[in-house]
């Protein structure tokens, strides 16, 4: 059952943060709603605190997404359409949209929202791996100050992030990437439309000469929280990519994989599929 | 809370409770009960309905959160006493069985075509993959899409000629 509730629409950001300023754990931010309605319906525990709700419909600076020299921001409140549609998103930051083109179906994407998707910090939230290779930083603001945060370092566990009560996400800020990465996203799911992931990857690649000059790797889903292998990818910088590289490093994944995640009794099955993914995602990367 | 939009085109407001989603005020207040309920979960469709032209699921939206906006339902689909084309090719094409998922079938796709006069076949599964259909099998869906799209540009063609 949905709670009473008390429904606010600020029109100002300041206003917004001014009502979650008491942090009072009752006041949660509505930013499209798509896991928050069905989830009080579901009477799940994670949302029953919640008698007040503020949105940020109207709040402008969270709708928009916008150029910058050098890089692209993107408000918190941009539903998964209008990256889709967003020729600067495309051109840019492919990857994100290759990911937030599988959420859901058209109804969801029209209504869920990219900030919505990480500060719920669900394992399967499918925009974090291509955030995460992408670097992405999250601006917070609360009534007095601003800050800046790595997405990487925001996320902290399962349904858990450095978001405090009275902070808001703002924007999120993309840096333009250097025109030679190429990269990809994978996503398994068990049907293609509103499918909950099983497992999530992305990888962008450099090379020069056949060897690798960068590398960013994450993943989702399989993993407690959508996060970055940067031992992996510090192993892989300066190496020349031959079969034997892709074979080893996709082992390498799986056994990482491994090691955050324990055994379980899935793990027979996502491993070999993990390192298979990774595999031919490097070898589609590196033909390119 | 009072809101106020529009409803099938006519300006409504209304007292609500904050507890009402979408689908519950359409369904209980309007008595527009041709948007249906499966999932109640965003998984099914059943429910779309238009929302400033953009198709999304009336189980996942409150009613407070449409203040303002626009709301197409299946009731406000046809034009006058007629039903529109998609809604005869749906027919036609032996694209309704029990009935269930059409309205939300129908939006789905009224979305699409309003957007994309022409759109493929990929495209029309895209539009209608957050819609269940447990007797059809799709095809016939899918085929009457695609024979609304061409029957509109005829009619376009037909008026330029
Ligand atoms: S009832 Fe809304 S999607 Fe199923
Ligand atoms: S016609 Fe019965 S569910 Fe589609």
């Amino acid at each position: 059952m949905i709670p009473e509730l008390k429904i606010l629409r600020p029109e100002k950001l300041i206003d917004l943060l001014d009502l979650i300023a008491p942090a009072d754990g009752a006041t949660r931010i509505l930013a499209g709603g798509t896991d928050i309605i069905p989830g009080f319906h579901i009477n799940s525990k994670r949302f029953s605190s919640i008698r007040k709700l503020v949105e940020t419909v109207k709040i402008p600076e969270m709708h928009e997404i916008k150029e910058e020299d050098d890089s692209v921001i993107i408000g918190s409140s941009v539903t998964f359409s209008e990256l889709i549609n967003s020729e600067l998103i495309n051109t840019y930051f492919p990857l994100l949209v290759k990911a937030v083109s599988k959420i859901g179906s058209v109804q969801i994407r029209n209504r869920a929202t990219i900030a919505g998707n990480f500060v719920n910090n669900a394992p399967c939230a499918d925009s974090v791996p291509p955030l995460l290779v992408y670097n992405a930083e999250v601006e917070i603001a609360n009534k007095n100050s601003t800050r800046k945060v790595l997405l990487n370092d925001f996320l902290e566990k399962p349904y858990k992030t450095q978001l405090k009560d009275s902070e808001c996400v703002v924007r999120i800020i993309l840096k333009k990437i250097d025109k030679t990465f190429t990269g990809d996203f994978y996503k398994l799911g068990r049907r293609r439309g509103v499918a909950i992931s099983r497992i999530t990857l992305a990888v962008i690649l450099k090379k020069e000469n056949n060897i690798i000059k960068d590398i960013r790797i994450a993943s989702g889903a399989v993993t407690p929280i959508g996060m970055r292998f940067t031992e992996l990818e510090n192993d892989l910088i300066g190496k020349e990519i031959t079969p034997e590289l892709l074979v080893s490093s996709s082992q390498k994944l799986g056994k990482n994989v491994l090691d955050v995640t324990g055994l379980r009794w899935s793990s027979v099955y996502k491993v070999p599929v993990i390192q298979r993914t990774f595999y031919n995602l490097l070898e589609n990367i590196c033909l390119d | 809370m009072k809101i106020t939009f529009k409803l099938n085109g006519e300006n409504v407001s209304i007292e609500v409770e904050s507890y009402k989603r979408l689908i519950d005020m359409l369904r209980e207040d309007f008595e527009l009960t041709g948007t249906k309920e499966g999932c109640s979960i965003g998984e099914c469709g059943a429910c779309t309905v238009l929302m400033d032209g953009k198709a999304v699921n009336s189980c996942l939206v409150l009613a407070a959160q449409i203040d303002g906006a626009e709301i197409l339902t299946i009731e406000g689909v046809n034009q006058g006493n007629n039903l529109s084309d998609l809604q005869r090719n749906f027919l036609t094409h032996g694209a309704v069985q029990c009935g269930f998922c059409t309205p939300g079938m129908i939006l789905s796709s009224l979305a699409l075509l309003n957007e994309n006069p022409n759109p493929t076949v990929e495209e029309i599964e895209e539009s209608i993959a957050g819609n269940l259909c447990r007797c059809t099998g799709y095809k016939q869906i899918i085929e009457a899409v695609k024979a609304t799209a061409e029957m509109s540009n005829q009619k376009l063609r037909n008026q330029s000629a």
